[in-house]
């Protein structure tokens, strides 16, 4: 089970709760392997199995909520987090900046809330995207969606998580 | 190139999903603007730190579990 350890984190993200995760995992893998001859060989592994975790979750839980959740997320501006953490006023140079050196003031459960806390049709493609590297067109084919309404997703998705990330700081007094 | 049309181009150039041109001209701009560059620099460091946060171990108990099943199915076909 190579992915395994990926595709339960993976879980963890879409359903938010450790329970649900091993449910999805478990039937997701199951589907993986009594359908691995739909599987061609040499075309990407990883992304044939996010597809069907993706699916796997959709399937499950868009049953519950019925609606699709179209949230909409309203307009943020560009590099939201990084003006207000100072980077726009900080004075360059050092190799490494203050801004960047506050990230580090986060622990990964701030991460993980901070990701799980936006709505399902931002959060898949951040998820895809930044945690586990897929590109566009993967992610397209992943989540059986345009192209276009991937990378507005996305855009607006990684937005929302820096205002999450923002809220966070505020809180906890990051930068201290 | 200005900052604003670079600020457009900043996911795709991040993502390494824009066409070499493109990229040649964001770099470009990030070369002779420090902001810019700064801004640039934080969002990839942020994508990084979101990486590195969201990796969660597979508890012991459930990969047992998910090993038990496969095994079964793999039993089950003969
Ligand atoms: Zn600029």
């Amino acid at each position: 089970m190579p992915f395994a350890p990926q595709l339960y984190s993976a879980a963890l993200r879409m359903t938010r709760n450790p329970t649900d995760a091993e449910d999805v995992l478990q039937e997701a893998l199951l589907k993986a392997f009594r359908g691995y001859h739909t599987y061609e060989s040499g075309t990407n592994l990883k992304a044939w199995l996010y597809r069907i975790l993706t699916n796997t979750f959709i399937n499950k839980y868009r049953e519950r909520s019925r609606r699709p959740s179209e949230v909409e997320l309203g307009e943020l501006e560009d590099l939201y987090l990084f003006k207000r953490l100072g980077g726009e006023e900080s004075t360059g140079g050092a190799t490494r900046s203050a801004e960047e050196e506050a990230l580090e003031g986060f622990v990964d459960e701030d991460i993980k809330g901070a990701l799980e806390s936006l709505p399902e049709n931002f959060r898949m493609p951040v998820l895809l995207a930044d945690v586990e590297g897929f590109s566009y067109k993967e992610i397209a084919e992943i989540m059986d969606v345009p192209i276009g309404t991937v990378m507005s997703r996305l855009h607006r998705g990684r937005k929302a998580l820096q205002r999450a990330l923002w809220r966070l700081a505020e809180e906890r007094g990051i930068p201290a | 190139m200005n900052c604003h049309e670079a600020h457009e181009q900043m996911y795709g150039y991040l993502d390494r999903e824009s066409g070499v041109v493109r990229r040649l001209r964001v770099r470009w701009h990030l070369y002779r603007c420090p902001p810019c560059g700064k801004g640039f620099s934080f969002e990839y460091a942020l994508r990084l730190r979101v990486r590195q946060g969201c990796r969660d171990e597979l508890p012991e108990e459930l990969s047992h579990r998910l090993r038990a099943l496969l095994r079964e199915q793999t039993d089950g076909q003969g």
